[in-house]
């Protein structure tokens, strides 16, 4: 069965380069450009993982994060933040809003791939 | 690598709309607008731009903007205060920003220490707030990349990619390691919190983790698990104890996979032996296969109930280790380690009278995939998959475009090839097809317009460079410069924006060179210290006007006339009016700069901005008042693929007049001009003296035409200037596709370009402005 990821992020470069990545490593990718779309999105679709960046506009990453976990339906639906955040404290944000792990910015294709799967069934 | 350029140019067209926008918040935020909604625009902004440079390895723009995204964030933060200092090296820090873009973009290096100085500024501020908190290298269990790796390239994404996807490495993992114990064991005991699950983290994944690292062997230490109808799945019921065994590796590799979980649950890893109260487990191969065997059923709580039978439990006993295994805390802030106790913001009261099926990653069915939002998996880079609001868009090359564009260029031409065909005893018998005419020449009008809408950009583009240009100038000449832009998203052709930027930056110079004042003179002539430049483009019929106006000292009307005397540009015996005399900065090789200074010297003038407008079809005006400043005017055509005309006949040959220019026909004699002193001819319409411009004349043909029985245009060029053209004959109105003579052929004085009519002839465009200008250096001459 393949593996479906939403990757959340504003900058259309990265989601180029997720969309690569990902579709390369055998995943069927949804994009969203903001934490709303999202939402929307997540409404829609069922997915496996999540991948947000934590900087957007409309719905910041945090914001996206804390209300995936508050819908009670994703309890257990891994969120990686995809941040270039090297402070400790926006990923503690990260954390306590339901996170589940995060990758750093610019990421490694081989990385990338291998944290999905240390938290993917 | 065609991916790895694909993706660069999309990130350069990125950036470029990242440093508009940030033109755009800096400038309301000059204004005084310092809500958190543009700082955090501006953050984001920087942001992109360095997580972008960082894929690509742009190492230089990954270092400044890291270092001006701290001091954004502590703006944002409140820990710095956004004083006007501040702004103003933010805007500084922006041109740095859009140098480094530059620079990585055309691969043309900076110098090394570009933008220390106000990077060290940033550093000084926020140590000024946060002592010792500028750079942020703290340990990130090794995975934070702070130097980025220049090698890095984002798409070395091999095909047979790590595992695919879905396939969980389980097989292998548990296979059976001949077992020495030796150094190389290692010992964890690991205590989940309820945090933990609250993630969606979950234990076993950790421990598939372990398991791909050497050979393993797990122990479930149970606390009291309740019955069933109890049970609540994201309760912490047991901990494990683990024995892994892999020669040469580190505590920190293990670290690594608990790196997730780290403060959501309690661990202690030691060598073997070192743990008090370790089960001196023999690493056990059938436990674990046991486990894979049941990894994708509901494997925690099947081992779980497997183990209760068969184990005693060890008595729980929270779990404090010894100082020496303590985790390692973290170069974290203080009291970060205490946010992880919180309890989630989640209500599990939803789940409490459910029973469901402990796994907490119990996947949900995958939901039939809505067409609609089916992202393509082509590979297509510039996928947006299932974007759920605003407006669709696709993106596709300016050629597929220019090629369309082209293709209607030709429809038309043959449209009206068609048009002209048809006299009037074909009009009369076909009326059908007239009307057939009819239709297509509406519809092909309809195209075309929808087609030249589709490259139709705001000038925003070009604008936004410009606020940069003035900030420079101001600083170079030590004078107080601000800059107004006005309608920036009126929209013209693609084509046409590629080619506004030179000259719209030359007409800058020139008013901040010459036309603003130092502030001394200013003050002394009563003026506000600091000039105006406003920068306006505005919609006029079939035109775009783009004005560039200053609140200057105007045009030095005596000193350009005088050089314009010294070279031989105007006769000694000639005194143009002030008009003309303003218009002699655009003559070629006319430089007004007494020495030349690297602003808008450097050997080229005005004139340059003339040809660059000439040759996109447009024209230019200037209008001085002295002491109060100075209007120039760039007129350009909305698109450069097709203009309406009229067809006139001159010395026998067909040429065509942009109808955007023209007054009025009218036919008269030859005997009605009037000479003038200068050896120019006038004619008077309305009362009104108007400059005469015999065509045949002017380029060297013989009129085939009656001298009493003449054709006058009168035209109107730019400053209401009118002039009339005397031609042999008029034929009429139609559309034509304009050719460029430059790229055909080569620039002729007086022509704007070519054409190619229906019956297949070439008729030249009378450029009605240059004629204008070049009629006065003739007269000179």
């Amino acid at each position: 069965m393949t593996l479906r990821v939403l990757t959340v992020d504003d900058s259309r470069t990265i989601l180029a380069m997720l969309h690569h990545t990902l579709s390369n490593a055998g995943f069927e990718v949804l994009q969203a450009e903001d934490g709303k779309q999202g939402l929307d999105m997540l409404r829609a679709e069922t997915v496996d993982v999540v991948i947000t960046d934590i900087n957007m506009p409309v719905m910041d990453g945090i914001e996206f994060i804390k209300n995936v976990r508050a819908t009670g339906q994703h309890n257990s639906l891994p969120i990686l933040i995809l941040t270039t955040e090297t402070s400790q404290d926006k990923r503690d944000q990260g954390k306590a809003a339901g996170g589940t792990g995060w990758i750093v910015k610019p990421f490694d294709p081989e990385k990338l791939i291998s944290v999905i799967h240390r938290v993917v069934h | 690598m065609s991916d790895l350029d694909d993706f660069k140019a999309t990130y350069f067209d990125e950036c470029s709309e990242l440093l508009t926008e940030l033109e755009e918040q800096f400038a309301a935020i000059e204004e005084g607008e310092r809500g958190a909604d543009r700082l955090n625009a501006v953050f984001r902004a920087i942001h992109s731009i360095k997580g972008g440079a960082g894929a690509f390895g742009f190492s230089a723009l990954v270092g400044f903007a890291h270092a001006y995204e701290t001091l954004l964030d502590y703006v944002r933060d409140g820990r710095i205060e956004l004083t006007d200092d501040v702004v103003h090296l933010c805007i500084r820090a922006n041109d740095i920003v859009a140098d480094h873009v530059n620079a990585a973009q055309t691969g043309e290096g900076l110098s090394a220490d570009y933008g220390a100085e106000e990077k060290a500024r940033f550093d000084a501020l926020a140590r000024g707030e946060t002592a010792g908190e500028g750079e942020n290298g703290e340990d990130m269990g090794g995975e934070i990349v702070e130097d980025f790796d220049i090698d890095f390239t984002p798409v070395m994404v091999n095909l047979d990619a790590p595992m695919a996807a879905g396939e969980a490495p389980v097989e292998d993992v548990f296979e059976a390691a001949p077992m020495t114990v030796a150094e190389g064991q290692w010992e964890i005991r690991f205590t989940p919190h309820r945090a933990l699950y609250a993630r969606a983290n979950d234990p076993l994944l950790l421990f598939r983790e372990l398991a791909a690292l050497g050979t393993m062997s797990v122990r479930a230490i149970m606390g009291d698990v309740p019955p069933l109808s109890d049970f609540e799945p994201f309760a912490v019921y047991c901990s494990w104890e683990i024995t892994l065994i892999a020669p040469g590796l580190s505590e920190s590799d293990i670290r690594e996979v608990f790196e997730f979980v780290d403060g959501d649950c309690d661990i202690v890893i030691a060598q073997a032996g070192m743990v008090p109260g370790f089960a001196d487990l023999v690493p056990d191969i059938a436990e674990p296969a046991a486990m894979a065997a049941e990894v994708d059923a509901e494997p925690d709580l099947s081992s779980l109930l497997a183990l209760t039978e068969e184990e005693v439990a060890a008595p729980q006993e929270p779990v404090t280790p010894p100082a020496a295994f303590a985790p390692e805390p973290k170069a974290a802030p203080a009291g970060s380690q205490d946010k992880f106790e919180e309890a989630p913001a989640i209500s599990f009261a939803a789940l409490a009278d459910e029973i469901k099926p402990p796994a907490p990653a119990a996947k949900p069915e995958a939901a039939p995939v809505a067409a609609a939002k089916a992202p393509s998996s082509n590979g297509d880079s510039e996928e947006g998959g299932g974007r759920s609001v605003g407006v669709q868009s696709i993106r596709v090359d300016l050629d597929k475009v220019d090629r369309v564009v082209n293709m209607v260029g030709e429809l038309v031409i043959t449209q009206s090839m068609l048009t002209q065909q048809m006299d009037e005893t074909l009009r009369a018998r076909y009326t059908e097809l007239v009307r057939g005419l009819e239709v297509l020449a509406q519809t092909t009008r309809g195209l075309q317009d929808s087609v030249m809408a589709i490259r139709a950009q705001p000038v925003k583009s070009v604008f936004s460079r410009m606020p940069r240009l003035v900030r420079e100038l101001a600083s170079k000449t030590s004078k107080k410069i601000k800059l107004e832009t006005i309608g920036e998203n009126t929209e013209i052709d693609k084509t046409v924006i590629e080619q506004l930027s030179d000259p719209l930056t030359h007409m800058i110079r020139n008013s901040a060179d010459h036309g603003i004042e130092s502030p001394e003179k200013r003050l002394a002539a009563g003026k506000p210290e600091t000039g105006t430049i406003r920068l306006s483009a505005e919609q006029a019929g079939g035109n775009i006007l783009i004005i560039v106006e200053d609140d200057g000292a105007g045009i030095n009307r005596e000193r350009v006339l005088g050089l314009a005397r010294d070279k031989g540009i105007v006769a000694p015996d000639i005194t143009p009016t002030d008009e003309q005399i303003d218009q002699l900065i655009f003559a070629p090789g006319f430089s007004t700069a007494e020495a030349v200074s690297d602003i808008s010297g450097r050997g080229v003038g005005m004139d340059v901005v003339l040809s660059n407008i000439k040759k996109i079809g447009g024209s230019v005006h200037v209008r001085s008042w002295t002491g109060k400043g100075c209007r120039m005017t760039l007129r350009l055509p909305l698109t450069l693929a097709v203009l309406d005309v009229m067809l006139v006949k001159v010395g026998g040959g067909p040429y065509v007049v942009p109808l955007s220019s023209i007054v009025e026909t009218m036919q008269c004699s030859r005997a009605s001009f009037e000479r003038v002193p200068s050896g120019g001819r006038v004619l008077q319409v309305r009362g009104e003296y108007v400059q005469v411009i015999d065509l045949a004349q002017r380029f060297e043909l013989t009129s085939q035409q009656n001298p009493d029985d003449q054709f006058v245009v009168l035209c109107e060029a730019e400053g209401n200037q009118k002039v009339a053209l005397v031609v042999d004959d008029i034929i009429g109105q139609q559309q034509v596709v304009i050719k460029s003579l430059e790229e055909n052929f080569e620039s002729v004085d007086g022509i704007a370009g070519g054409t190619i009519l229906g019956d297949g002839n070439v008729a030249l465009i009378v450029d009605v402005q240059g004629l204008r200008t070049t009629h006065l250096h003739q007269n000179a001459a």
